[in-house]
């Protein structure tokens, strides 16, 4: 079976498949849709506490199916200033839409200009995925 | 080289594949949460020729069965089946087995995937003081299971007698869609179903066996039957309490501490691990299997410490998301003095401490699902 993974433009990307969109100096984080496929049917999301101060690619909880569970990291520094409460009522929204509703947290970078180069861009993420997929 | 199944070539197109007792097996094919939910509300099929098939025959077969396994063999009629153990010297539960008493002097026994090479082993070095005859026929027998409150009315489109008269733990041999098989009323999902061997079926030439999983795919399409992975085959045991060999009881678990003590009969005689299950039984029972329900948020995993007032107790054996529950549940040991229901205990899973109660088996409300259900 050979499956296609959905890699939006203009959101920055890290290498344990989370991704990271820059909305007005604030930056909205959640798992790729390579993540929720690998994962399948995610049915408990275990969010981070808002005003949690986290340094980059620090575990900020986990996502489990049935079978499976998986940490997420913060892809950048700073504080938790929102999370995503409709994930613990319908955590399959991260299945169902990763990018969109099934977000997790909103942080408040402490040094995003510096930590952004670290992250990979659609581009980059794409070939990461494809020499995974290949093995 | 993983081993593969009758049926491999409908999972390889179908389904997402694991490794599993040495075998390459299904894990899902739509999805486990669905998968589960097809056998609770509908039906569902199951590939499990990875298991063990061994038949048993001869003039001492009830007498050897009935020295080896902790059941009472003797008690067991005609074309039934009773879930039985087998256990070493030391008492150590070496198997869990279903044993079959066909017409006249025939069984089959039917042993774990993981545990078919030991199992035959054993029933051969313990065989040699009896007139017995032993059979493996795993490779030439392939078995389907179709679990689920439409089980029974799917399998009757297509087998050649009346499945009504089949109670449960029934077992028969019996033609279904022309085929040669061995029905009997059991399963390892806590619903009403069917486990099928089909016989003389081989690796070679498994074509009759994907006519039969194909025939009962179709039956079964009214009723909205899903073909179902080991996925979903785990969690549903779960669900109904049963013990998976390897994680919940092994040889260093004795029969009593495991809750099997039902199919444990002293009274019948000797047999291999009495004296040892006995001596544990005199020095008291000091650890219980239990059932144990997340109360918050989480899922439990297996080989996660259990905890009370912070100090470690014992640890999980299995854990999992229950999709009926909408929960998380786990079995576990404890020390017997909070093996009580309604206990309160932790369960540590990745550096968090979730709250958890004792609760009996099945998890579930037995008169909402499973074979005993009012509806």
């Amino acid at each position: 079976m050979k499956t296609e993974y959905d890699i939006p433009e203009g959101l920055y990307y890290t290498k344990e498949h989370e991704w990271l969109k820059v909305e007005n100096g604030k930056c909205r984080m959640g798992i790729t849709d390579y993540a929720q496929k690998a994962l399948h049917e995610v049915v408990f999301v275990d969010l981070p506490k808002r005003g949690t101060k986290v340094s980059r690619m620090e575990p900020l909880g986990t996502v489990e199916s049935v079978k499976a569970v998986s940490d997420y990291f913060a892809p950048i520094s700073g504080e938790i200033i929102e999370v995503n409460d409709v994930l613990s009522s319908k955590p399959d929204l991260v299945n169902k839409n990763p990018y969109e509703d099934g977000w997790i947290a909103i942080i408040k970078p402490a040094s995003l200009e510096a930590e952004a180069k670290e992250l990979m861009n659609s581009i980059k993420y794409s070939e990461l995925l494809k020499s995974i997929t290949k093995k | 080289m993983s081993l593969r199944t009758q049926l491999f070539d409908y999972h390889e197109k179908t389904s997402n594949l694991v490794d599993f007792a040495g075998f390459r097996m299904p894990l899902w094919y739509e999805g486990i949460v669905p998968e589960c939910l097809a056998v609770r509300n509908n039906v569902g099929m199951f590939d499990i020729s990875h298991m063990g098939r061994v038949f048993v025959s001869g003039l001492d077969a009830e007498k050897y069965l009935n020295h080896l396994g902790t059941n009472n063999v003797a008690a067991l009629k005609p074309n039934h089946a009773q879930y039985t153990l087998i256990c070493n010297n030391e008492g150590g539960i070496k198997d869990d087995l279903v044993i079959l008493k066909l017409d006249g002097k025939e069984y089959l026994v039917i042993c774990n995937a993981g545990n078919r090479q030991k199992d035959y082993a054993w029933l051969q070095e313990n065989s040699k003081n009896y007139d017995v005859k032993l059979s493996n026929v795993s490779d030439e027998v392939a078995m389907i299971s179709v679990q689920g409150p439409k089980a029974i009315s799917t399998i009757q489109k297509l087998a050649e007698i009346d499945l009504s008269t089949m109670i449960r733990f029934d077992c028969k041999y019996a033609r279904v869609k022309g085929q040669e098989c061995i029905l009997s009323r059991t399963g390892y999902t806590g619903e009403d179903g069917l486990e099928i061997c089909v016989l003389n079926v081989s690796l070679s030439d498994p074509s009759r066996a994907l006519n039969l999983w194909n025939d009962i795919l179709d039956a079964g399409k009214e009723s909205g039957i899903k073909p179902c992975g080991l996925g979903s085959r785990d969690v549903l045991r779960l669900e109904a309490g049963m013990s998976l060999y390897g994680n919940d009881i092994t040889e260093s678990t004795n029969p009593l501490e495991a809750r099997l003590d039902f199919v444990v009969k002293f009274e019948k005689g000797d047999f291999i691990g009495k004296e040892s299950i006995l001596r544990k039984k005199d020095e008291g029972i000091k650890r219980r299997r239990v059932g144990l329900r997340i109360t918050g948020q989480g899922i439990p995993r297996s080989q996660c410490n259990i905890l009370r007032d912070g100090k470690v107790i014992g640890a999980t054996t299995s854990g999992t998301y229950s999709p009926i529950l909408n929960g998380g549940i786990a079995m576990g040991y404890v020390p017997t003095e909070y093996s009580n229901l309604r206990e309160k205990i932790n369960i540590e899973v990745h550096r968090k401490l979730l709250e958890a109660e004792v609760v009996g088996f099945p998890f579930y409300n037995p008169k909402l699902y499973g074979f005993k259900r009012e509806q």
